[in-house]
């Protein structure tokens, strides 16, 4: 078959010690990737944006063929989705010839979800989000469940395309011992923006429409009576106290 | 001295993890109930490659080493102790063919044990003893090109589930000799499954041997090289490895501890505040450095081809009498519902008793130890 | 940039679903009302969908006074190319300052790629919008972290977009007398020109009461551990006719799907009476329920956040509280 690329959308913040971790929807991206790939033949290549590798070799250990590693000061801080989607997207380019780009639907710290939609866009290429299922109609036409609210879409695309997922779509493969040890024997390619031709005023800041200008802590008025005592006397309390402010 | 693992380790302890967390945690219940060997996450555990650690490429494991392989063990151990020592036999019933067995005999049983394909277990003790390996009496007696074995072993880790059991028996009056056998040889049956009351749903139980015939080609060395071999492969991967589970039992039993003291409170306010609470988590926390430090440096010590009997004893004596500790200061932290079923406390103590006496009691260790502290330090 | 005071007006994405107007977009046009009135300008509702001159009426009654609106038969259910291609097309000619969507399903698809075709920037789900001295749209959005609020702006690029979730702003008094210009937009589309297409749209009813509209409700969080899970939420949420809801823990637990999910990345709620059972309160939660009349918590330890944003709260241990609570609600209701 063709070459599937596989691009991971990982924004994650480092917070003391915790390690950066592979945002979590993107694992099931990933597994997709690999789901694909093990049935049908092709290639999957990682892309994360990012200072530290980890992220890349651990996509290498569950079975990617390739890591790019997009790391540059020019790409954030302060980015916003836009200049995010941008940097990839110049990088899938770069990569070329490309099928299908899988990305989790958001992240878990910013939660936006739209950087994938703003990824199709830059590539020229359609998109599904959301999506809980992939099947192929044909080598170039996907069928897609796309969840919604309250129940899901069909949807049916052509390919290249960008597919947003969601956790229900599959279950990310552990790692075997074999695939880590192989994975650090794998070259992780580290990319600059030189590396992918970004444009610099479309990067990092300068090239976000967005920017946070202020702070607000939000002033909270509330009685703020906390009950303390046996159980069975603060239950009470609580519901007398309901009772007397006419909710119950 | 560096202190610090590999970025392979780091990522292999965290898979490791996030396998025992999100597969065998939730099986954890039952296995304590019926203590039944879950079969499927044995199966599971040789296609992660966890069997082959101590095998080396050439014969299809992933030769990562000791100190990846008590990783791994530790990391199991912190979720069910059982799947620990479940997985950590399996490496001692390898362990003649990988470090004793001709490349022939590597050839024939390495890569099934490596894929996960066949599970492995080592058949020594026997009623009269397992201190007194010398006094067993199970006998191999030749006959053409084959031996034929009687004789009963007990307390049998894997005793019904191995498919390739090293079997230690007296080839002669004072001469110990190892065999393989392979599961349906005839003769070599599982007797009695014991009913032990922690560590369930790891399978322990008798092996009867009873004019069981093998094959000559299955000895491993030479007659009489028996007690060498048994002795090496339990310290070096049966204490290594026990102690590893015990290891990340008392890990548990810290995480337990801390979460709980953050969560209860006494008197308005979370009893991790109480000075009383802290020493007894203070208590916990040294024992577990000091289980870690031990283990990870015999460990080490065996990847770097040295010989490391009284480390192998004093991480395993260690992390085990400190696990049966942890876990009685565990239940003292969390009070009266320290002795409830639905908790985890009572589990991982009981968990705890059956490792003290597993790959040799505490007075075998000590033993070991003497023996080694006494020349060290004439 | 000169560029920027060509944009004039405030526009709404008016989501249809088998012909039936989303409760968030109404409530946008609310929402996007105070703007209009604050900048003095127009407020007009973008509406694709087919055989749709009803919503546009109905639109002007919420108080659009402009609707501009594509009808065609492929366009009837979400098409996510052509929708996209048609709104970026409209805005470009007609070049509206604000731009707000429901952050629904539909309008988190949407937004972003229409943002990005107007190479423009967007905020996703608000809590919150203010026009300052500058005509400039302050987006507040939950900071990263949870403890506070940011304020975002979008200084050089127009429109300036953001989704809204619902419970947010208030749906407007309908007004059946209100005036206002429907403006059909002719569009040339073809099934060829749909590179990705929604065949068909599957609705199911949900298993549980829901969160939007609900006067109560019940929520549950990672404390209900410590009882074993979520029975007693839905056993108070039974009592009280309440709907079920919960933090993100909780839907990881699987104790929640995730409708039921409240907080940033899930529902805003405002109802009466809020109770949050072991629930810590970290803003990533308390965001959603803000707006509640009257917020109750039970958790075990005194310094939770949740304390800060609550009327009434009882610190204690729930497996000795909620029981006994559960039966002082009965009491009550009991007694009618």
């Amino acid at each position: 078959m063709h070459k599937v690329t596989l691009d991971p959308v990982t924004k994650t913040l480092r917070r003391g010690d915790v390690p950066t971790v592979i945002n979590p929807l993107d694992k099931h991206a990933l597994e997709e990737g690999l789901r694909i790939r093990d049935e049908y033949g092709g290639k999957v290549t990682a892309v994360n944006m990012g200072r530290e590798e980890t992220i890349c070799r651990e996509a290498l250990a569950m079975g990617a063929d390739e890591a790019i590693q997009l790391c540059d000061k020019a790409f954030g801080p302060g980015a916003d989705t836009l200049a995010t989607a941008y940097t990839l997207s110049k990088a899938i380019k770069k990569i070329g010839n490309f099928d299908l780009v899988l990305c989790g639907n958001e992240t878990v710290d910013g939660s936006t979800a739209q950087v994938p939609p703003q990824l199709a866009v830059f590539l020229g290429v359609p998109h599904v989000t959301r999506a809980r299922k992939l099947g192929f109609i044909t080598e170039r036409k996907l069928r897609v469940e796309r969840s919604i609210e309250y129940g899901y879409m069909i949807v049916e695309t052509s390919l290249p395309a960008v597919i947003a997922v969601t956790k229900e779509i599959n279950t990310p493969r552990i790692p075997t011992v074999e695939g880590i040890l192989e994975s650090y024997q794998k070259e992780v390619k580290a990319w600059c923006a030189e590396d992918i031709e970004a444009e610099e005023e479309r990067l990092g800041s300068t090239g976000s429409p967005t920017t946070i200008v202020d702070f607000l802590i939000p002033e909270i008025k509330r009685r703020g009576e906390i009950l303390k005592g046996p159980a069975d006397e603060v239950s009470r309390l609580l519901v007398q106290r309901l009772h007397e402010l006419g909710v119950i | 001295m560096d202190f610090s693992f590999t970025p392979e380790q780091e990522m292999l302890r965290k898979t490791v993890r996030e396998f025992a967390e999100k597969e065998i945690a939730p099986k954890v219940d039952q296995m304590d109930e019926t203590g039944k060997v879950p079969m499927d996450l044995v199966k599971r555990m040789g296609e992660l490659g966890f069997g082959g650690v101590i095998i080396s490429k050439e014969y299809g494991g992933t030769g990562i080493g000791h100190l990846a392989r008590v990783i791994i063990l530790e990391e199991i151990g912190r979720v069910s102790a059982a799947m620990a020592n479940t997985l950590q036999i399996d490496h001692l019933g390898e362990s003649p063919i990988i470090y004793f067995g001709t490349d022939e005999q590597k050839k024939k049983w390495l890569p099934s044990l490596a894929s996960g394909k066949k599970i492995g277990a080592l058949a020594l003790t026997e009623p009269v003893g397992g201190s007194d390996v010398l006094g067993i009496q199970a006998v191999a007696k030749k006959e053409g090109d084959a031996y034929v074995i009687n004789g009963r072993k007990c307390w049998i880790t894997n005793s019904h589930i191995s498919d390739v059991c090293g079997v230690i028996a007296k080839t002669d009056e004072k001469e110990l000799t190892c065999f393989i056998v392979e599961k349906g040889t005839h003769g070599f049956t599982p007797g009695r499954e014991e009913d032990k009351f922690g560590l369930r749903g790891c399978n322990t139980g008798e092996i009867v041997l009873e004019n069981c015939k093998v094959p000559a080609e299955n000895m491993i060395g030479k007659p009489g090289d028996g007690l060498r071999i048994a002795l090496s492969c339990i310290s070096n991967v049966g204490r290594s490895g026990v102690g590893a589970a015990a290891l990340g039992l008392v890990c548990r039993c810290l995480e337990e501890a801390v979460k709980y003291a953050n969560q209860r409170t006494l008197y308005g306010k979370p009893i991790a505040n109480l000075q009383a609470i802290q020493w007894l988590i203070t208590d916990i926390y040294m024992d577990y450095e000091i289980s870690r430090l031990t283990a990870y440096y015999a460990a080490w010590l065996r990847d770097q081809g040295a010989r490391c009997d009284a480390e192998n004893s004093l991480a395993k004596f260690w992390a085990t009498r400190g696990a049966v500790r942890c876990a009685e200061r565990l239940i003292d932290i969390f009070g009266a519902y320290g002795v409830l079923k639905g908790y985890v406390p009572q589990r991982l103590l009981r968990d705890a008793w059956p490792l003290v006496s597993a790959a040799g009691t505490s007075e075998i260790m000590r033993l070991v130890m003497a023996g080694s502290a006494l020349k060290k330090f004439a | 940039m000169k560029e920027i005071a060509e944009y004039m007006g405030i526009w709404v994405f008016a989501e249809q679903r088998k012909s039936k107007l989303m409760e968030v977009s109404l409530e946008c046009l609310g929402g996007g009302k105070q703007l209009a009135e604050k900048l003095d300008i127009d407020l007009s509702a973008v509406l694709i969908g087919y055989n749709v001159e009803e919503l546009g009426r109905e639109l002007i009654a919420y108080g659009a006074d402009n609707v501009y609106m594509i009808d065609h038969p492929l366009l009837g259910i979400y098409q996510s190319d052509a929708y996209a291609k048609v709104t970026a097309d409209l805005i470009h000619e007609h070049k509206p300052e604000i731009f707000l969507l429901g952050a629904t399903s539909i309008g988190m698809d949407l937004a972003p790629t229409v943002a990005a075709m107007l190479n423009t920037g967007l905020s996703a789900h608000v809590t919150g919008l203010e026009v300052d001295e500058k005509r400039q749209l302050r987006q507040i959005v939950p900071g990263f972290g949870g403890k506070v609020m940011a304020v975002v702006v979008c200084p050089n690029h127009r429109p300036q977009m953001a989704t809204v979730r619902l419970g947010v702003f208030k749906k407007p008094m309908r007004d059946e007398s209100r005036r206002g210009n429907i403006v059909k937009v002719e569009v040339d589309i073809t099934e060829d020109d749909l590179r990705d297409k929604t065949i068909r749209m599957v609705e199911e009813k949900p298993k549980e009461k829901p969160l939007e509209g609900a006067e109560i409700v019940v929520a549950g969080g990672w404390g209900m551990r410590a009882v074993g899970g979520f029975k007693p939420v839905r056993e108070l949420a039974e009592l009280l006719g309440a709907s079920v809801g919960g933090t993100r823990p909780a839907l990881d637990e699987g104790w929640i799907v995730e409708e039921q999910m409240i907080g940033q990345s899930g529902k805003t709620v405002r109802p009466k009476l809020y109770i949050g059972l072991g629930i810590s309160g970290e803003m990533h939660h308390t965001v959603g329920i803000l707006d509640s009349e009257v917020i109750v918590a039970v958790n075990n330890d005194e310094n939770a956040p949740i304390f800060q944003v609550a009327d009434v709260g009882i610190v204690g241990d729930l497996r000795e509280v909620l029981p006994r609570l559960l039966k002082e609600f009965e009491k009550i209701m009991m007694s009618g």
